[in-house]
């Protein structure tokens, strides 16, 4: 009984990583690299420091008062939603930026709205000037949070919690695999001539060495696709209709008397959120709905000693008119004990706690779990492998028609996101200046790259492909760092290299590297590995062919690619 | 459950999804709904996010655990008679 049920689990573990696996891929690779959206944002954004010389004052908290004042003068529906950065950017020409949505708004898109920033004109008054920050870092996490679709809406985020369904299925039952024989096979890595075992090792160790993250990754998830419709039930069967209630109880009522005191200067806001929370950094001042009773600030900020409660950090919430505390549940650091439970699976999906080192750790397991579904796809089709027999004298068996599919797929779709994420990052220098709507090539970019690298990899057969596609991945993720060094030597390119931002360029030189390596591997491994494999270049023949056949000159009756 | 040697294993892919993912997601719901009873002392715009955050493992649990049922129909039934203890046990604590 015992062996059916984890032959059964074996099966589900199978099927629904297949299913599931490419995409979980993509959103492994853009998610490992969205740990990173700040920087990878700053890199890809053009320096706006045409007026350096009173940048610094522009900064000045004691001159927020009038740049707000002056704004809302020239453009009064900016107090609708509107942001005042305290810390200058490389990358902001001003400290008050608000954004413009063209249709009907979604709550996670920030990919489509237009942003503009405040500028003083030499006349006293305020313009309005169109941002020039990167879109290209919420592309990559967009991708990353709809599994490789374009839009974070609502429609695309039901495939994104049926792969994270699939992925905690896949993760349940190869814990239900590994369980019987963990303690004998954890840490066996059988590293020799059997590649298959090898890999399975491989996979094994990584799996249940990372399956906490893993759980974590997949119930977060879950959480992000179908919590409206959970609340929506939820309120109705367990909460009595209470709850939608229960989350604004502070806020007055929208009819309350419009006689409002002046705003408090920005200063004192972020003293009395320094007030309640020492250890609290405030970044920057989300105003909404200001000179209506129901107006309020969210102060956002980070807090080293603490967990953030979202991925931008935490806030505290204030009328901005009256001084008065709307909420402080999200203050990192000063939450109540189930506000901070809830906060940790935020803080734990996005790795916003703990600094840079735990920001390069994230880095580091979201390149795993890639990996880890890459090889699940490997092993699926190594186990499907028609094996060379020696009696009939065919060195390189023909593999069966769906495992060379599938193996074309997986080079494709994995690497094809890879080469695709690079291209795109490098657009927005080689770019800029020359389209209007960068937003539109980094996401044309990005898609002809990955339908392109499929359609190589059917076209080549896997074996050629993952090397020509690594290389791909090699020369286009090494043309990031090089942008970066013309942009410094040689400003007239157009290009430009921020000094903050080397940790880029670094980061992808290593990655750049290894995908050579992993290219030379590869390589090495089609030529002299063995034969009867999808992965190899020796000429394989069909197994079907009379026996003669199979001495016809190599090539000649069938071709992996075939 | 009695297990008798003569009745085989049935895979049911199928059915035992489906029954996991429908009565599952139920069971799920009835159980996010005990877990607000027990942190009823918790406001009410604390608990609601602890109870939709519970959903989701104990959902993928029953999905999985589901699959270790002999037959569809089993599981079917199995998560149908915890749906009705989780539910009524909900619905009667609630009653005063």
């Amino acid at each position: 009984m015992r062996a059916v049920l984890i032959r059964h689990y074996k099966s589900l573990h199978t099927w629904t990583g297949i299913v599931a696996g490419l995409g979980l891929f993509i959103a492994f690779y853009g998610g490992a690299l969205t740990v990173f959206k700040e920087p990878l944002t700053r890199w890809a954004s053009p320096p706006a420091a045409q007026q350096t010389e009173g940048l610094q004052t522009l900064f000045d908290l004691e001159t927020a008062p009038a740049l707000i004042r002056r704004t809302l003068e020239a453009h009064p529906e900016v107090g609708e939603d509107f942001v005042l950065h305290l810390a200058p950017g490389i990358h902001r020409p001003s400290p008050l930026a608000w954004k413009r949505h063209a249709g009907a708004a979604d709550e996670h898109d920030d990919l489509t709205p237009k942003h503009y920033f405040a500028l003083p004109a030499a006349d006293g008054y305020v313009e309005a000037k169109e941002g020039t920050v990167s879109k290209v870092g919420e592309f990559i996490d967009v991708l990353h949070r709809v599994v490789g679709l374009p839009f974070d809406n609502n429609l695309n985020r039901i495939p994104m919690g049926i792969i994270a369904m699939l992925y905690a299925l896949a993760l349940l039952s190869g814990l239900v695999i590994v369980l019987p024989s963990l303690a004998r096979d954890f840490l066996a890595l059988r590293l020799g001539k059997n590649l298959k075992r090898m890999w399975m090792d491989v996979h094994n160790v990584v799996g249940v060495a990372s399956l906490p993250f893993h759980l974590l990754i997949a119930v977060t998830a879950l959480g992000f696709a179908f919590h409206d419709g959970v609340y929506f039930l939820q309120e109705r069967l367990i909460h009595g209709g209470e709850m939608r209630a229960a989350f604004a109880p502070r806020l007055p009522a929208a009819d309350a008397s419009t006689d409002l005191a002046p705003l408090i200067p920005p200063a004192k806001l972020v003293a009395q959120a320094k007030a309640l929370s020492p250890t609290f950094e405030p970044e920057r001042l989300h105003f909404v709905r200001l000179g209506s009773p129901r107006a309020m600030v969210r102060i956002w900020g980070h807090d080293p000693t603490a967990h953030s409660p979202r991925a931008p950090g935490g806030f505290l919430a204030l009328n901005p008119h009256t001084g008065d505390v709307l909420t402080a549940d999200y203050v990192p650091g000063r939450q109540s004990r189930t506000m901070s439970l809830v906060a940790s699976l935020f803080a734990l999906h996005f790795g916003a706690f703990g600094g840079a080192p735990i920001k390069w750790i994230y880095l580091f397991l979201g390149f795993a779990g890639a990996w880890l579904v890459y090889s699940g796809n490997v092993l699926w089709v190594e186990s499907r492998r028609r094996k060379s027999s020696r009696g009939t004298g065919v060195e390189g068996p023909a593999q069966r028609r769906d495992v060379r599919m599938l193996a074309a797929l997986t080079v494709g779709v994995c690497l094809g996101c890879v080469c695709g994420v690079s291209f795109s990052l490098g657009l927005s220098k080689w770019i800029f200046g020359w389209v209007d709507d960068l937003l539109f090539w980094h996401q044309a970019g990005y898609y002809a790259v990955f339908f392109g690298a499929i359609a190589w990899a059917f076209g080549r057969g896997a074996a050629r492909a993952s090397i020509d596609l690594l290389w791909a991945a090699a020369v286009l993720t090494l043309s990031l760092p090089i942008t970066s060094l013309l942009g410094r030597a040689f400003p007239t390119t157009g290009f430009w290299g921020h000094a903050s931002t080397v940790g880029v360029d670094v980061a992808a030189i290593m990655l750049a590297a290894c995908f050579a390596w992993m290219a030379v591997a590869t390589r090495r491994r089609a030529l002299t590995g063995p034969k009867d494999s999808v992965w190899s270049l020796a000429p394989q023949v069909l197994l079907e062919c009379p026996p003669d056949a199979a001495f016809e000159p190599a090539g000649a009756s069938a071709e992996v690619s075939s | 459950m009695t297990r008798s040697t003569s009745s085989e294993f049935r895979s049911d892919w199928v059915s035992k999804t489906l029954a996991g993912v429908v009565l599952g997601f139920t069971l799920a719901l009835a159980l996010s709904g005990l877990y607000a009873l027990a942190a009823s002392g918790v406001h009410l715009s604390e608990r609601s996010q602890l109870a939709m955050w519970a959903t989701f493992p104990s959902w993928m649990v029953a999905l999985a655990g589901g699959y270790a049922c002999r037959s569809g129909a089993r599981a079917w039934l199995l998560l149908g008679a915890l749906n009705l203890a989780a539910w009524g046990l909900f619905f009667l604590l609630r009653l005063p």
